[in-house]
């Protein structure tokens, strides 16, 4: 589900990465003030630990095809939902960095689709209130499945509306979503039930280990959160309404701004006979010229290398 | 990626590509701002211009030698990113037929062309983030999103993640080597069998968890690290910044494509 930094416009990395700040800012806060100082170690090694699980596969049952852990409500049930969404905010950090998976200005689109849906929704709102505190494990499934399709498919719905509030994809919205939500809610499932597996064995293993609201100061209570997530919902609406001027076939701010210096760009104008490639329409020309020049910029910085190499 | 893959690629992006090159002087807060800057602006040219996008690769051409390193090591990496940008980017050429151009007797689409800016702006935003990351190193990076004003949680949190993740990848690949052994070769298990695996995985973490604990408590663990990295704004940094940022603005506002129609 990873967004990748080129399917998005600056105005909408620039809304959800202010968006996305304001909740790491508001979770650090919470985690600072739960005073379990346990709590960082906890964090850093069960990150490590997500971020390893996902590289073994399981089967996905009768499909044939196999599948990865994503640990959004798995990491919210050890460890509640703040330090969870740091953790998780902090290996989506990470498989930017290292691993190309997303991007610096898609951070924070992703940080609101993996993390803030799963840790700040599906589990105090969803997971907690089935669950209820319980070890069965027909109610650590019955919750684990439920917050996991119900955090998949708003992230789902999330990723949709991204992109196409960001004017990149010619994809009619509706039928982009018709693509989107169907594949996670099979996803969710399948995270639901292996998110199940793991919390089963922990609660018959090491009970000790689930995280427990009554003992901790960072305890999610009822309607608290209200307030944060109707301002979430005002916010994302009237983001919406916002960037969709962007995204419209009038110009934006920065594209009036090289109408104003470079001119109006004109698609199909004619070709001066003084062109280096006559024959070929002018933005065809350009390209091409482009491509020409940066080849042999590679070729002349690789050159460069090889010199420092050798010395 | 599989496992060994990732421990591959994740020790190979830990450690800077040599201390001393032409960028290792530059503070990390410049090289970050300069890399967003890059982006921002970037994603900002109109997708419908590709001609104009494709002189945004000078940054990581030019920055990949100056770093220690070569461009097509880079540009290699930056190929892995492509199946999901052209996933999205693929429906383009379907949806948006209305014709842009004429290339000898093939019309090209819109659709073409704003597939071909998507598949462009994919591989150089994650060629700036390489560069960022094997230009400056993991640990000068999280100083440096301190300095900026990032939350101390996070930050160490970032910190305990990178120290922890090369530890837990290595003991899961002899989980899941042991468990091929034994299975004749497979790669992915029943969910059951997966969630065992994975749980005797989980309980050692916690007891790992446990014992770092104890260990910082009787270290005097305040709450962050400490990163002894001695890094200072200084005039190359400044120059580093304004000679970049002169260059994307002028590459965003200047269609330099232009050159080769006249």
């Amino acid at each position: 589900m990873h967004l990748a930094d080129a399917l998005i416009s600056p105005s909408v990395a620039a809304t959800t990465g202010a968006i996305s700040l304001a909740l790491i800012a508001l979770s650090s806060k919470k985690v600072k003030e739960s005073s379990r100082p346990e709590i960082i170690p906890l964090m850093g090694v069960m990150g490590a630990f997500v971020f390893a699980a996902q590289m073994i596969n399981f089967t996905i049952p009768a499909t044939g095809s196999s599948g990865h852990l994503i640990g959004g409500i798995l990491l919210a049930a050890i460890l509640g939902p703040w330090a969870a969404f740091i953790t998780l905010c902090s290996i989506l950090i990470v498989q930017c960095l290292f691993f190309a998976d997303g991007g610096l200005m898609a951070l924070g689109c992703n940080i609101i689709n993996m993390a803030a849906f799963t840790c700040l929704l599906g589990y105090p709102l969803i997971y907690k209130p089935i669950a209820g505190g319980s070890l069965k494990p027909v109610k650590i499934t019955l919750a684990s499945v439920v917050a996991s399709i119900v955090a998949l498919e708003l992230g789902a719905f999330a990723v949709t509306l991204e992109t196409e509030l960001s004017g990149i994809t010619s994809l009619p919205f509706l039928t982009f979503l018709s693509f989107m939500m169907p594949i996670h809610l099979a996803i969710g499932l399948v995270e639901g039930m292996v998110t199940a597996a793991l919390l089963i064995f922990l609660a018959q293993y090491r009970p000790s280990a689930l995280y427990e609201p009554s003992k901790n100061q960072a305890t999610v209570k009822k309607g608290k959160l209200r307030p944060i997530f109707i301002g979430f919902a005002v916010l994302t609406l009237f983001t919406a309404g916002g960037l969709a001027l962007f995204a419209s076939k009038n110009p934006d701010g920065l594209e009036w701004s090289i109408a104003k210096v470079a001119g109006d760009v004109e698609f199909g104008s004619e070709v001066p006979s003084t062109a280096i490639m006559p024959d070929y329409n002018s933005d065809f020309a350009g390209i091409v010229g482009a491509l020409i020049v940066m080849v042999l910029l590679w070729a002349i910085s690789s050159l460069i290398f090889s010199r420092f190499k050798k010395s | 990626m599989n496992l060994q893959e990732a421990i591959l690629t994740f020790n190979s992006c830990s450690s800077p590509a040599s201390k001393e090159h032409a960028i290792s002087k530059v503070d990390s807060r410049a090289l970050l701002i300069v890399t967003l800057l890059y982006l921002v602006l970037l994603l900002a040219v109109p997708i419908f211009l590709p001609g104009k996008i494709i002189w945004f690769a000078i940054y990581p051409i030019v920055m990949s030698p100056l770093c220690g390193f070569s461009y097509s090591s880079v540009f290699k990496k930056s190929l892995y990113v492509l199946p999901f940008v052209m996933l999205i980017g693929v429906f383009n050429p379907i949806f948006d037929n209305r014709p842009a151009f004429v290339a000898g007797d093939i019309e090209v689409s819109f659709g073409w062309l704003s597939f071909l800016s998507l598949t462009l702006r994919g591989l150089m935003a994650v060629q700036a983030l390489l560069i960022l990351l094997r230009a400056s190193g993991f640990l000068s990076l999280c100083h440096g999103f301190h300095r900026m004003g990032f939350p101390s949680v996070l930050i160490t949190q970032l910190l305990m993640l990178y120290r922890f993740i090369g530890i837990l990848m290595e003991e899961s690949l002899t989980l899941k080597r042991a468990v091929a052994a034994r299975g004749y070769g497979k790669s992915s298990f029943p969910i059951r069998l997966w969630a065992r695996i994975l749980g005797a995985l989980m309980l050692r973490t916690l007891d790992r968890a446990s014992r770092v604990y104890n260990a910082m408590s009787a270290r005097n663990f305040s709450g962050h690290f400490h990163v002894s990295i001695r890094e200072e704004w200084n005039g190359r940094s400044s120059l580093f910044a304004a000679s970049w940022t002169i260059i994307f603005f002028f590459l965003y506002f200047f269609d330099l494509s232009s050159l080769f129609m006249r």
